[in-house]
């Protein structure tokens, strides 16, 4: 049997930091978006241990306030690109709004810190969702195109190849006979 | 990006291959850490050993001699600790075939051996920044298909 | 056939054993009839002739009296003893005819019971004479006593000749009665005889009609087993062949003529048996042929079976066997058929040789394709990097000679390189395994316009396509078709003009086909990709299909004349066709046929 899952991360990401959180007894209050404020003061080992606890959930404790800008910038384009609705017709309109912030200065830090553009990273998000729509086998590729806000599926299809090298279908075709065959090598 | 380095391992027969490799990191502007294996034997004797620091990343041609790219790729895919590894399969071959074929059996990244300097730089940073991704964003490690 | 043949004769057999039958009882009717018929008629004959007799006896008798009352009556009135002579005889006469009379009715009882009531009155009459006569001679008679004797006589001779007549009467009523018997059964007799007879006649007609029909129907058989004997003895010859009869019950074996004669004896110079046969066979191959005699006799099974035989001239020659069971009630049979293959067999080993080679050869030139566009793809790889290296590095440290130089290099290089990929493609297209599978080309199209996304894009063109059939196709192949067209097309696109490449399909009529279709029982599609771009002349149509073959000038277009090579090998591998029509400057037209 296959399970397709569809998750909110953020309320799954509330509910592991709160119980470990609550396990280390600490006060916190939740400011959303990946930052917490802790209330007590913390000791050099509970962080390290507050640390190991995230890491297993693959939760990082970002220290920098460029990295948490990142992190905010990350979160608000996920949040962009797996919205239910349309994407909006310009990214950087969008996460000066989001976060207030002027487009340079998110772009700037952005690639200080990952090496890698806004546009590249919402590129990725964007082929990201694709394959999650692609992989479901629900969706034509023009529907996953008009999603995905392409003006059409040849302009879809060559943005998909030039971000993940394969064609839409050729990626279609790979992910079905890797879960054949992973599904033979269990058996 | 992270301030311990990214771990690279590259297990290629060709000497020639391999300086390109280690240049073109060495050209990156990002912290990496490359360990080179001379071929497929030597490089599962490698990650058989304990304690030793598994790679984020393991670059795998296929047509080396002893034991193939091919070979490793099945051996690493049936040995728990190092299933998760990604995967990069680095090889003179383009045939979709072949392209398909190691994607099907789990590897994540098909690169082409570029025949260009500056492109092999690129390829390189770009697998290793989408792999960062894959290894920090939460994306689905399923859908891990890069093929340059 | 042979058994309905065989059941008219078997009938016809039947048939005649019945008229035989009917003819042989019909005969002895007719002749046992005959014998009854001429048995009475002898009867009827010995009868009148007995009543005759009798009668002449009777009349005989009469007249003898007449005669002695003749005498006597002379006697009376001449006195004279003359007239006594006859009388004197009677008596003895008349005893002789009386006794002749008495055996022939023999058997009547009633003829004797008259016969003897006639004698009694003859004597009496005969006494009466006597009395009359001695009277006379003693003349002591006088006239009323003559009177009245001779009125008494009178009397006892109307008695006799009374009695005579009713005997008579009585012959005759016999005889007429055995007449009546004897008319009513010979009336009776001739006309049955006579259509007994014609039956007869008739059964013996049909039952010659039927043997003469039987025996031309026999004599035609025969004929015609005689020529297929023949035709089959020719056929041996020709067709270098023997047949055996092994009768599996009497183990009785025949060899036709033609066993000896492929053995390079006389015919029937040996008597037929396995044994003899054998000593033909090579030593080696002895066992096989024991062990397939063996077989057939032991565990009833026959299977072709292959050996090598000697001839008598020392010639080494394949033979061929293999036979079939024919059995009935009876008997059983293994006929076998045995055939001279050495032709046949040392072809097929050329044949299988020549494989061989072609086999070889094509291994060696796969390897030499491997080797010339996979390995060498290695160094140049190598060797362009290198080149990179130079020119990243140090561009600033080279000549300007030197710049140049590294440049033309690599520009070298590089058309190298595009012609190993290709080169490479052209000989995946021609070894990769041909899987055949039912696919929707519709999908095939999209892959390739997937593809082709990037160039479409960049090119602005337009893709029309109509609905595409399913077909049994190499999928990825026909993929590559698609590409290569459609990606020519796009290539070939006039500068400023946004391609139009239109796909279309349909089933052909077999009226349609083009010239160079010559199977016409199968069915087409044609799948026509044709553009606005800048077409070329027509006079190239057959020629940009040849390998390396390049319309345009290096430098103004990309590509090594592989492109189209590929696609006539993929409509080839589909047993299918492809052909081009060109207008220089209005566009270009591929048409691809194929198979269903």
């Amino acid at each position: 049997m296959k399970l397709y899952l569809k998750f909110d991360s953020n309320i799954a990401f509330k509910k592991i930091i709160q119980e470990q959180l609550d396990k280390l007894r600490l006060n916190y209050d939740y400011l959303g978006f990946a930052e917490i404020e802790i209330d007590d003061a913390v000791s050099g080992s509970e962080m390290k241990e507050l640390d190991t606890c995230l890491n297993l959930y693959g939760i990082q404790i970002v220290e920098t306030q460029k990295s948490v800008l990142v992190q905010k910038i990350k979160d608000a384009i996920i949040e962009m690109v797996y919205s239910e609705d349309k994407l909006p017709i310009s990214n950087s309109a969008y996460l000066t709004d989001k976060l207030k912030q002027r487009y340079g200065y998110l772009s700037s830090v952005f690639t200080e810190i990952t090496y890698t553009s806004i546009e590249n990273f919402i590129l990725l998000q964007k082929a990201e969702r694709a394959k999650q729509l692609i992989s479901t086998n629900e969706f034509t590729f023009t529907e996953i195109a008009y999603t995905l806000n392409y003006s059409s599926v040849a302009h879809f299809s060559n943005q998909f190849k030039g971000i993940t090298g394969i064609t839409p279908s050729a990626f279609q075709r790979i992910i079905k006979k890797r879960r054949e065959n992973s599904i033979n090598l269990k058996e | 990006m992270p301030k311990n380095p990214i771990h690279i391992l590259l297990a290629d027969d060709d000497e020639d291959d391999r300086l390109f490799f280690k240049e073109a990191f060495q050209e990156i502007k990002i912290n990496t850490s490359v360990k080179m294996v001379n071929d497929g034997v030597e490089l599962m004797n490698h990650l058989a050993q304990d304690n030793i620091q598994l790679p984020h990343i393991l670059f795998l041609d296929l047509n080396m001699p002893r034991k193939n790219g091919i070979d490793c790729l099945l051996e690493i895919k049936q040995l728990a600790h190092l299933k998760d590894i990604a995967i990069a399969i680095y090889s003179t071959s383009s045939s979709e075939k072949d392209i398909e074929a190691t994607f099907i059996q789990g590897a994540n990244v098909y690169i082409k051996k570029p025949s260009d300097f500056n492109t092999l730089k690129k390829i390189l940073e770009q697998v290793i920044t989408v792999n960062w991704q894959y290894q920090t964003s939460g994306l689905n490690r399923d859908n891990y298909l890069l093929s340059l | 056939m042979k058994i309905q043949f065989i059941k008219s004769i078997l009938n016809s057999a039947f048939f005649l054993k019945a008229l035989f039958v009917v003819s042989i009882f019909m005969l002895l009717y007719i002749s046992s009839v005959s014998y009854k018929h001429t048995k009475a008629l002898n009867e009827s004959s010995d009868l009148l002739v007995h009543s005759y007799k009798i009668q002449y006896q009777l009349e005989h008798v009469l007249s003898m009296l007449k005669d002695a009352e003749t005498g006597q009556r002379g006697f009376i009135i001449t006195r004279n003893p003359v007239f006594l002579k006859p009388y004197k005889s009677v008596e003895d006469q008349i005893y002789a005819s009386f006794i002749k009379i008495k055996a022939l009715t023999i058997v009547d009882q009633q003829q004797q019971a008259n016969l003897d009531s006639l004698l009694k009155l003859i004597y009496a009459r005969l006494d009466l004479m006597e009395l009359s006569l001695e009277s006379i001679r003693k003349n002591t008679v006088t006239e009323s006593q003559l009177n009245e004797n001779l009125l008494a006589g009178k009397t006892v001779m109307d008695k006799i000749r009374n009695q005579i007549n009713k005997m008579e009467d009585l012959e005759i009523s016999y005889f007429n009665e055995h007449q009546k018997k004897y008319e009513r059964e010979v009336i009776f007799s001739p006309v049955s005889t006579f259509i007994f007879a014609i039956f007869s006649l008739l059964v013996f007609i049909l039952a010659f009609i039927k043997i003469n029909k039987d025996l031309s129907v026999l004599r035609k058989s025969n004929t015609e087993l005689m020529i297929t004997n023949e035709s089959i003895q020719h056929a041996e010859v020709i067709g270098e062949f023997y047949i055996s009869q092994w009768n599996l019950v009497t183990g009785e074996l025949t060899y036709s003529d033609n066993l000896y004669r492929l053995l390079g004896c006389e015919p029937q110079s040996f008597k037929p048996s396995i044994e003899n046969f054998l000593k033909f066979v090579h030593p080696e191959d002895e066992a096989i042929g024991r062990d397939a005699a063996d077989n057939i006799l032991i565990h009833g099974k026959t299977y072709p079976h292959y050996y090598r035989i000697i001839r008598t001239d020392g010639e080494l020659r394949y033979f061929m066997s293999t036979g079939k069971f024919i059995s009935d009630d009876k008997s059983k049979m293994h006929i076998g058929i045995g055939k001279d293959i050495t032709d046949y067999h040392l072809s097929n080993v050329a044949l299988e040789e020549r494989n061989h080679e072609l086999e070889q050869s094509i291994k060696e030139l796969e390897s030499f394709n491997r080797v010339a566009s996979h390995d060498l793809q290695e160094p140049l790889r190598k060797i362009q990097t290198f080149i990179s290296r130079i020119t990243d590095n140090d561009k600033v440290n080279l000549s300007e000679q030197g710049k140049e130089y590294i440049s033309r290099i690599d520009s070298s290089a590089h058309k190298m390189r595009i012609l190993i990929d290709d080169l490479l493609l052209f000989s995946r297209t021609n070894k990769a395994e041909k899987i055949f599978e039912k696919t929707d080309l519709n999908i095939v199209l999209e892959n390739a316009n997937q593809e082709l996304a990037h160039d479409i894009e960049e090119k602005n063109a337009v893709i029309q396509s109509v609905q595409l059939p399913i077909l049994n196709v190499i999928a990825f192949q026909i993929q590559q078709l698609f590409v290569n067209l459609i990606g020519n097309a796009l290539k070939y696109s006039k500068p400023d003009v946004a391609p139009i490449i239109k796909i279309e399909c349909e089933k052909l009529a077999a009226r349609d086909y083009p010239d160079f279709i010559t199977d016409t029982r199968k069915k087409y599609f044609k799948i026509s990709i044709s553009d606005n771009g800048m077409g070329f002349d027509q006079q190239y149509a057959e020629k940009i299909f040849i390998l390396f073959h390049r319309l345009h000038h290096t430098t103004e277009y990309v590509g090594t004349g592989i492109g189209l090579s590929i696609c006539k090998k993929i409509a080839e591998n589909h047993n299918g066709f492809i052909v081009a029509e060109g207008k220089p400057g209005i566009g270009a037209s591929f048409f691809v046929y194929l198979p269903v």
